[in-house]
């Protein structure tokens, strides 16, 4: 009976003992020899048979499409199988990739998730390999670089302009004079447009459509070389006083108030005659046919005129087996011929400078957008300031009864902790 | 035999043969019978619960295996920043912590009060169709908690079934899932509190901030709470309602009592472990609501839905904060410990107060 | 663990419309019994009283079921002007049709069934494995194993999201089917429910067959098992209910699209990137598929699962 015992305690304790050393030492799912530092050194790139997942944040049907037959075409020719994930929660899922250890090869990176995943190792720097480096837009490449290095090429971009729903103009007996080029005539044109349900300015009520306004008062979030907060300045509270003020006559709305999902979907369904959008509202205006608009640019604030500029570009993984295939596939998406068809399936405006005027006689009517990149700002890039940013946006949401001061003062605390 | 030797055993050697006979085997087939249970608990909660533990204190930044040599040790700073560090971290966890308090504070004691009504009204003696009744407010609890959500959010949208039925009622319903109002601040007139409430506070949040109660979207989320537990907690009601005997009550009715009395003095003190029970699960289930907020408001409207649950989630998978989302995690597992001690504490069975007792004692024995 | 009254009678009895424990014998006519039978109008009233009341509950409760299934046969823009009738105007299966035939729901249904099926078998099995043996079986160590069960119940899920999700990876399982099975398998609720059950069968039946020279395993699979049935359709019902409905785990334990589960996939449809605007009628529909088996079980158990109810901790 003794021996007995003393087998089966024995076997439990080595089966325990296994157990805890298998799980800690042979753990063959992380990455062991992965250096933080080096692997995002930029020569070496690496190169085998390995497929590419390409894993995008789709903003509906047509990008997807667009972006599964721009891959799929050059899979043909270069012979490297590639497959398009669209993602449902991209943020999540790429962290979730990145922390299990097997990422997407390429994804959108935004300007803000840049510095995060920079300063963790998790991404190749191959900016300066890219052959058509010099073509994209310099405010862009300046926003994706990290450190002093350029990590990756900008995708394509957009600026917020105004849009109008030119039936709802004409039935107001507004014309094309009236095209406000000033606050004060946004906001006598928004009161003659506001009429049982429609609101006559309706956008979202987030930094990414305000910041237009905070631009046009000559405020920003942080200084142009990310070292400084500026976001309690006078020029911010002026912006922000303004929005508040129409917020509260009911003439401004946000999209949310008037139970849309985004300002676009509150122009398409007749609830905002106007509305601040980007590129991307060409593609999704295709659901709601009826409504016949034009894009003017924004007005002009205290400082001039000013608008909020967005951008991705295409993020690669430093734990990718295939990098030199990726490399190709990017300078694929990024080149002139492939970015005008992405523009023309779903909306964003090229990010090389030589695709600009055949832009431009493709979309007449989108000048305004183009012609907004000349005088837009862009968002914060430091790490940090997307949750910064998030907690700015859920204050904004109370802005018609809150206290504009405060919530500058609240977002400058948190900036100036993530600057220095 | 000699005298020295013990007595037999009752059997002779019969009991000996018996036990390597019968019971040859059963240590092992004991071993082996649990050994994947004890596997899979260790490996899948056990491990995890330690390695949590050891990645709350590091400064593990998500890329690699936590156990790898460039992860340092640094003590409590992760859970520093999210109690004293005063700045986002903080911010956010006293705003989830205020939300779910008041998700607690005010569906323990909804669906606690609407089980035990339901479960009275079911438990009538003369009633038809009781069945029918029983299945009709059971059948929310074994739906599944995305399912209901997604059900709820188009419920209580702009322009949905409960904002028009309260149109026909003459008011006007709120945007509920997008209003990040606290009710208790409406009810109070709205607008910024006085200075001394709002100028201080805890963890970040003003104290007029934790009193406005929780926002119109969380008031939703509670009221969809209650809706689905109701009916769990009313079946574990009913089975203990049928065992509190008639005697009692009929003892009740002959010394006059009338029916609240009865119900209140002589039945509900019968149902204390229930009640308890039901308490204990409830707060349990409330403090770790996660399902609904990731289905449904993804912490919004204005991070008024935000709990710590969700929080934990978000740091670690979202902001990459691994460190934060486990420090997260075990200071909610505290309170939950804490919350059942002492609510253990104050619904314990305590000796009757003499002052009670003396109408019962016999005569002599009266002080 | 079935509810009787006092007498031996079963569930029906005990909430009929008997008074418990008044099967006594040597109550008299006058007795409060049969003074109750008499109708009073202050009876009558209370009646209607309580009628109306139940009515009114049973309205609220099911009345969202009604409309989320009314709603998924409506128009997206019907479901926008006229949200509370439950008829649509114009019956439309478009939402069905997207669901099927656009979109990777069907997917997410094998998924969910392929994984709800094997947790509750393997549930089944191992859980009444160790619950037997906790109960029965003489081993050393056996009250720290009880123990160790007991502990892990107190643990709350949330601290399990982060953790589990870096083991899955170490282990090499994460992504994947086993990652998504594994640790659901067992269950302490379940070992405990099952302890609890086998701890109260008498045990002259396994002392005979041991005599009769059966092994240990042979005693617990032809013998013991086939008495435990009660417990274990309790088990079925909430393993299935539990696996069918869990989402959290599936969040962190997964991550390429195919395995997506339905929790994962109708969660998505509310809130992701794939859900712009207000398409209420498709997400209702999804809802709507995703219930309908666990609605299934529930009716064809529930008398079972009502009377089990004082054992069964919701999951």
């Amino acid at each position: 009976m003794r021996r007995h015992t003393a087998v089966t305690a024995l076997g439990a304790a080595g089966l325990v003992g296994a157990t805890v050393i298998a799980l800690t030492g042979c753990g063959s799912g992380f990455d062991e020899g992965s250096n933080p530092t080096g692997s995002s050194s930029a020569a070496s790139l690496t190169s085998s048979d390995d497929p590419l997942t390409v894993m995008i944040g789709s903003s509906g049907d047509a990008e997807t499409k667009a972006v599964q037959d721009a891959v799929a075409a050059w899979s043909k020719t270069s012979g490297v199988k590639a497959t398009v994930v669209a993602a449902t929660d991209l943020n999540q899922q790429l962290s979730q990739g990145f922390a299990a250890g097997s990422p997407p090869d390429l994804f959108y990176l935004s300007t803000d998730q840049l510095a995060g995943y920079a300063g963790n190792g998790s991404l190749k720097a191959y900016g300066d390999q890219l052959k058509n480096k010099d073509d994209f837009y310099p405010s862009l490449v300046q926003n994706f670089t990290y450190d002093g290095t350029f990590y990756c090429a900008p995708k394509d971009f957009s600026t917020l302009q105004l849009v109008i729903n030119t039936g709802l103009w004409q039935k107001a007996g507004l014309t094309d004079a009236d095209i406000p080029t000033t606050w004060d005539q946004l906001a006598a044109a928004a009161k003659k447009l506001t009429s049982g349900k429609t609101k006559g300015l309706v956008f979202g009520g987030e930094y990414a459509r305000v910041g237009a306004f905070m631009a046009q008062a000559g405020g920003r979030l942080v200084s142009e070389d990310g070292t400084k907060a500026e976001a309690n300045s006078d020029a911010n509270v002026q912006a922000l006083t303004y929005v508040q003020q129409h917020l509260k006559d009911g003439t401004f709305a946000y999209a949310s108030d008037v139970g849309a999902g985004w300002g676009g979907e509150a122009f398409g369904k007749q609830l905002g005659a106007m509305t601040i959008e980007g590129n991307w509202l060409t593609g999704a205006m295709g659901d709601y046919p009826d409504v016949k608009y034009k894009v003017v640019e924004l007005p002009a604030g205290p400082a001039g005129k000013g608008t909020l500029q967005f951008t991705n570009c295409w993020g690669m993984a430093a734990d990718s087996p295939n990098q030199k295939a990726a490399l190709d596939l990017v300078e694929y998406l990024t080149s002139s011929d492939q970015q005008l068809a992405f523009s023309k399936a779903f909306g964003p405006m090229p990010s090389v400078e030589s695709a600009a005027d055949t832009w431009k006689k493709d979309n007449p009517d989108l000048v305004a957008f183009l012609t907004g990149a000349d005088y837009a700002q862009g968002v914060p890039t430091n790490k940090g300031s997307a949750d910064v940013i998030s907690d700015f946006n859920a204050q904004l949401e109370s802005l018609k009864t809150g206290d504009v001061k405060k919530i500058l003062d609240s977002v400058q605390q948190n900036l100036e902790a993530i600057v220095k | 035999m000699p005298a020295t030797v013990a007595p037999a055993p009752p059997h002779g050697g019969l009991r000996v043969r018996r036990r390597g006979g019968v019971r040859r085997g059963e240590g092992l087939a004991g071993w082996v019978f649990v050994l994947p249970v004890i596997v899979i608990l260790g490996v899948f909660l056990f491990v995890p619960v330690l390695m949590a533990l050891w990645v709350s204190f590091s400064d593990w930044t998500g890329r690699g295996s936590p156990f790898s040599g460039g992860v340092r040790f640094v003590g409590l700073d992760n859970y520093a920043s999210l109690t004293t560090g005063g700045g986002l971290a903080t911010r956010d966890f006293g705003t989830a912590l205020r939300n779910n308090a008041w998700y607690v504070v005010l569906v323990v004691p909804l669906q606690t009060a609407l089980s035990l009504l339901l479960a009275v009204l079911v438990s009538r003696r003369m009633l038809r169709a009781r069945g029918f009744f029983r299945t009709a407010f059971y059948f929310p609890s074994v739906t599944s908690s995305v399912a209901i959500t997604v059900l709820w959010v188009f419920l209580f949208s702009y322009a949905g079934p409960v904002n028009q039925i309260i149109a026909w009622l003459g008011a006007t319903g709120p945007n509920w899932f997008q209003d990040p109002r606290g009710i208790l601040n409406l009810a109070l007139g709205g607008g910024p509190g006085p200075a001394w409430l709002a100028d201080s506070g805890f963890l970040g949040i003003s104290w007029w901030d934790w009193l406005s109660g929780p926002s119109v979207a969380m008031l939703a989320l509670i009221l969809m709470a209650v809706f689905t537990t109701s009916g769990t907690f009313m079946l574990l009601f009913i089975a203990a309602l049928q065992n509190v005997g008639e005697d009692l009550t009929e003892a009740g009715m002959v010394d006059g009592a009338n029916g609240w009395q009865r119900f209140w003095r002589i039945t509900l003190p019968q149902l204390r472990p229930t009640l308890f029970t039901v308490i204990t699960l409830g707060l349990i289930g409330c403090w770790q609501v996660f399902d609904q907020i990731y289905t449904g408001t993804q912490g919004g409207p204005a991070k008024t839905t935000v709990t710590p649950a969700y929080l934990s989630y978000t740091a670690a998978f979202q902001n990459q904060e691994w460190g934060q989302g486990a420090a997260i995690a075990f200071i909610l597992f505290l309170i939950i410990i804490v919350f059942t001690i002492l609510q253990r504490w104050v619904l314990r069975d305590r000796p009757v107060s003499r002052r009670r007792m003396r109408p019962y004692l016999p005569k002599g024995v009266r002080s | 663990m079935t509810i009787t009254d006092d007498a031996g009678r079963g569930p029906d009895a005990a909430l009929g419309a008997e008074p418990i424990g008044s099967g006594a014998p040597g109550r008299t006519a006058s007795s409060p019994r049969a003074r109750r039978h008499r109708l009073t109008p202050g009876r009558v009233a209370g009646q209607v009283v309580l009628y109306g009341v139940l009515a009114l509950l049973a309205l609220v409760y099911i009345y969202p079921f009604l409309v989320q299934v009314a709603t998924s046969f409506k128009s997206e823009q019907e479901a926008a002007l006229d949200p509370v009738s439950l008829l649509p105007q114009t019956f439309t299966v478009a939402a069905y049709e997207r669901l099927f035939l656009h979109s990777d729901f069907p997917l997410w249904f094998a998924n969910s069934a392929i994984v709800t099926i094997c947790v509750t078998l393997g549930r089944v099995f191992f859980v009444s494995l160790a619950g037997y043996a906790l109960a029965r079986l003489r081993f050393r160590g056996r009250a720290v194993v009880f123990a160790m069960v007991v502990a892990v119940m107190a643990v709350p899920t949330v601290v399990l999201l982060i953790p589990k999700f870096l083991v899955l990876k170490q282990i090499g399982i994460y992504d994947s089917y086993a990652g998504m099975i594994l640790p659901l398998l067992v269950d302490a609720a379940g070992v405990f429910i099952m302890k609890n059950f086998f701890e109260s069968i008498p045990v002259a039946v396994e002392e005979q067959a041991r005599i009769d020279g059966a092994g240990t395993f042979r005693v617990f699979w032809s013998i013991v098992l086939p008495m435990a049935r009660p417990a274990l359709i309790t088990i079925v019902i909430l393993s299935f209910q539990g696996s069918w409905n869990e989402l959290s785990h599936f969040i962190i334990a997964t991550q390429s699209p195919g395995l997506t589960t339905l929790t994962k996939g109708v969660a998505s449809l509310a809130s992701g990137q794939l859900s712009q605007g207000t398409q209420y009628p498709l997400k209702l529909a999804a809802a709507a598929i995703m219930t309908i088996p666990v609605a299934v079980l529930f009716f064809v158990f529930q008398r079972r699962i009502v009377n089990t109810s004082e054992g069964a901790v919701k999951g």
